[in-house]
């Protein structure tokens, strides 16, 4: 033979709704069945994935920007050690030994020292 | 209608067949993603990632103006234009447009590499600058690349050229610093492993992303001093085409720290053309890779280890008869007459080799190159001036030379003789020069050296003054002796050659070369060490003259080399006269 319950227990929230019959509690008029259910649901995974999307877009963007600084630096280097190397032949003994003021200038005969 | 799968029905049939098949596709399933999943990680990592390597730039090279650094080889990017022949369409226009731009950067006859037309790769032009490229590129041409390369410049040309070395197509220091000090010049490549999209530019997603710095080689300054290095280049060409040699070689050093101002050979080459050398020997670094006897010069050591073991002293006598017998051999003088007895001054002013032997024989018993006067003399050659063994300077194929040990069988009496006056040992002109500015300084022996600091961030930053390699390898008293010696006996022998009011000392040197086992009768090298300053010494300069089958002579191709550089060398330093 089975125990059968012959109690039921009423939570308090249904005693005091029972005991109180002025509460009111809100009901939509609109009813979702479960494909609105499923499609909502879909809908939020859709924009929680564009989320990302974005978020995930928007680094490689500052990828693409810090690559093309890194270019810009590269350049910009390129044209510095150009300048120098151009500096340098500018500059260079064979250069000044061959430019028209060197070529005017002369030997001293005679060197004093002044102590 | 109540549903069972009865046994053998078709229903149960199907369901048994369908978990059959989600059976392998879990099994297989499972053998992909879990069995094989480093493998498929790896192939995907593959694909996604690319591997980029950071090239580490190559370390320039710097001399000194006065106090300066200048530089001497630096780094350029250069473009080599290639074409996809297959792919080009525009050739009349490429063709124009190279002549125009790219002038003589063109390979000859490129025209004809872009007819090729079931080739995919051929060079049209090689080192175009970056101006020159960017214009080429701006044309658009299809089927037309770009690779860029990092070279070698060299801003004051063919300058230091046997000093620098050079780098060759594989980026691999050939030569010079450049050899030597490779691996520091080279630094070390950077690495940057990361996920690209599809024009390969490298994305942050991705969690295996690897980047490792570069490291950029040393920039390096030298000792050289450019000025110096310019003039002494220049008077070996001048002595060259006076007196016809096909080798003139000098080195200039600091004795008081070993750092060496300038080195240079004629014949020279171009290091940005090192390419063009008809003859491989002509990058060879006479001053260190090639030893000889130095003769002549050497007398200056034999006194020097005489006068520290008080054996004999510049005024000390000896009866001079031109000819001196060790063993069974005979020695004689090259100048002859300067007879009777005379003091070792004289004999170092006139170069008697009988008086050197003297010397030697005094080192024993006073009439025999005794073993105990052998063991001296090599232990002050070998040991103390570091004859015959690499001074260890920062250069490429240094050698060694050749000093024999007393205790070897042709270490004999007669050896020690000859080595007395500078033959039977073979030593590098540094060796020669780096010791006489022991002789001269005081006893302190310097290792040459050409580095003089580092240039780091755009900052010179200078090496502390060099220690001696050895202190007090003679004593005070015996280089101030040996230095007197050397003032007096040239000017004696080469009377207003000097400018007034400094000292100048040096000792000429001739030396026979062993052809087959013998000493030629028909070719000669030519040698002059000596140094100059006002009240103390301020430089070293070794000077050699030599050519195949010709005869040179250090008092007249020699000397006259090291006069010119000397007295150039004090307007130059602006050394203030004696007194």
């Amino acid at each position: 033979m089975s125990y059968q319950p012959n109690t039921y227990y009423a939570s308090r929230r249904q005693q005091n709704w029972s005991r109180n019959q002025n509460t009111t509690r809100f009901v939509s008029s609109v009813k979702l069945g479960p494909v609105a259910h499923t499609i909502l649901v879909a809908l939020m995974i859709t924009v929680l994935g564009l989320i990302y999307l974005t978020q995930a877009t928007r680094a490689t963007g500052y990828d693409y920007e810090s690559q093309r600084i890194d270019s810009q630096i590269a350049e910009l280097s390129e044209e510095k050690t150009d300048l120098q190397i151009e500096n340098a032949r500018l500059t260079a003994l064979e250069t000044i030994k061959n430019s028209a003021v060197a070529r005017e200038m002369t030997a001293p005969a005679n060197t004093e020292f002044v102590e | 209608m109540k549903f069972e799968l009865h046994k053998g029905s078709r229903s149960r049939i199907l369901a048994v067949a369908i978990l059959l098949i989600a059976a392998i596709f879990v099994g297989r399933l499972f053998y992909l993603q879990v069995v094989q999943h480093d493998y498929y990680v790896a192939l995907a990592a593959e694909e996604q990632q690319s591997r980029f390597v950071i090239p580490a730039s190559r370390g320039m090279i710097y001399a000194k103006s006065g106090n300066e650094p200048v530089q001497l080889v630096m780094n350029q990017t250069v473009y080599t234009v290639f074409a996809d022949p297959k792919t080009v369409t525009e050739d009349r226009e490429i063709i124009t447009s190279l002549k125009e731009i790219a002038g003589g950067n063109t390979r000859p006859e490129f025209e004809k590499l872009l007819e090729k037309k079931e080739t995919r790769y051929q060079i049209l032009a090689t080192k175009l600058s970056r101006i020159q490229a960017d214009k080429l590129k701006e044309k658009g041409f299809s089927g037309i690349g770009f690779q860029e390369t990092s070279q070698r410049v060299y801003p004051e040309g063919a300058l230091a050229a046997h000093v620098l070395g050079f780098v060759n197509t594989e980026g691999v220091g050939n030569y010079g610093i450049e050899g030597a000090l490779n691996d520091e010049l080279n630094g070390k490549d950077g690495v940057l492993q990361a996920v690209t999209d599809v024009r390969n530019v490298p994305l942050t997603v991705g969690n295996n992303n690897v980047r490792i710095p570069k490291q950029d080689g040393k920039n390096i300054v030298l000792s050289i001093d450019r000025s110096i290095q310019s003039k002494v280049e220049q008077a070996l060409v001048s002595a060259a085409e006076r007196t016809a040699a096909s080798n003139v070689s000098a080195v200039v050093l600091n004795p008081k720290n070993g750092e060496v101002m300038a080195l240079a050979n004629v014949p020279k080459y171009s290091p940005g053309e090192y390419f063009k050398a008809e003859d491989v020997a002509v990058f060879n670094n006479n001053v260190i890779s090639g030893p000889y006897e130095p003769g002549s010069t050497i007398k200056a050591f034999t006194m020097a280890t005489a006068i520290d073991k008080n054996v004999a002293k510049a005024s000390d006598t000896f009866v001079n008869t031109d000819l001196i017998r060790v063993e069974d051999r005979t020695i004689s003088n090259a100048t002859k007459g300067i007879t009777g007895t005379i003091s070792f001054q004289t004999a170092m002013q006139w170069s008697l080799n009988t008086g050197f032997v003297t010397l030697a024989q005094r080192l024993g018993n006073g009439s025999e190159i005794t073993p105990a006067a052998r063991e001296t003399m090599y232990d002050y050659f070998y040991n103390k001036f570091r004859l015959g063994q690499r001074t260890g300077i920062e250069l490429a194929n240094e050698a060694s030379g050749t000093l024999i040990a007393p205790n070897q069988p042709t270490g004999n009496a007669v050896r020690y003789s000859n080595m007395s006056f500078g033959q039977g040992m073979e030593t590098t002109m540094l060796q020669v020069a780096a010791s006489y500015g022991a002789l001269i300084n005081g006893g302190n022996y310097y290792t040459p050296t050409l580095i003089d600091g580092y240039v780091e961030d755009g900052e010179y930053k200078e090496n502390p003054q060099p220690e001696p390699a050895a202190k007090g390898v003679i004593k005070p008293s015996t280089s101030n002796e040996i230095r007197q010696m050397l003032i007096t006996a040239r000017a004696a022998g080469f009377p207003g050659a000097d400018r007034a009011g400094y000292s100048v000392g040096g000792k000429t040197g001739t030396s026979q070369v062993v052809k087959n086992g013998q000493y030629s009768t028909s070719e000669t090298i030519a040698s002059y060490v000596g140094f100059g300053g006002a009240n103390e010494a301020e430089y070293v300069i070794m000077v050699q003259v030599s050519g195949k089958d010709r005869e040179f002579q250090g008092a007249r191709d020699a000397m006259p080399i090291f006069t010119d550089i000397s007295n150039w060398m004090i307007e130059y330093l602006k050394l203030q006269p004696k007194g």
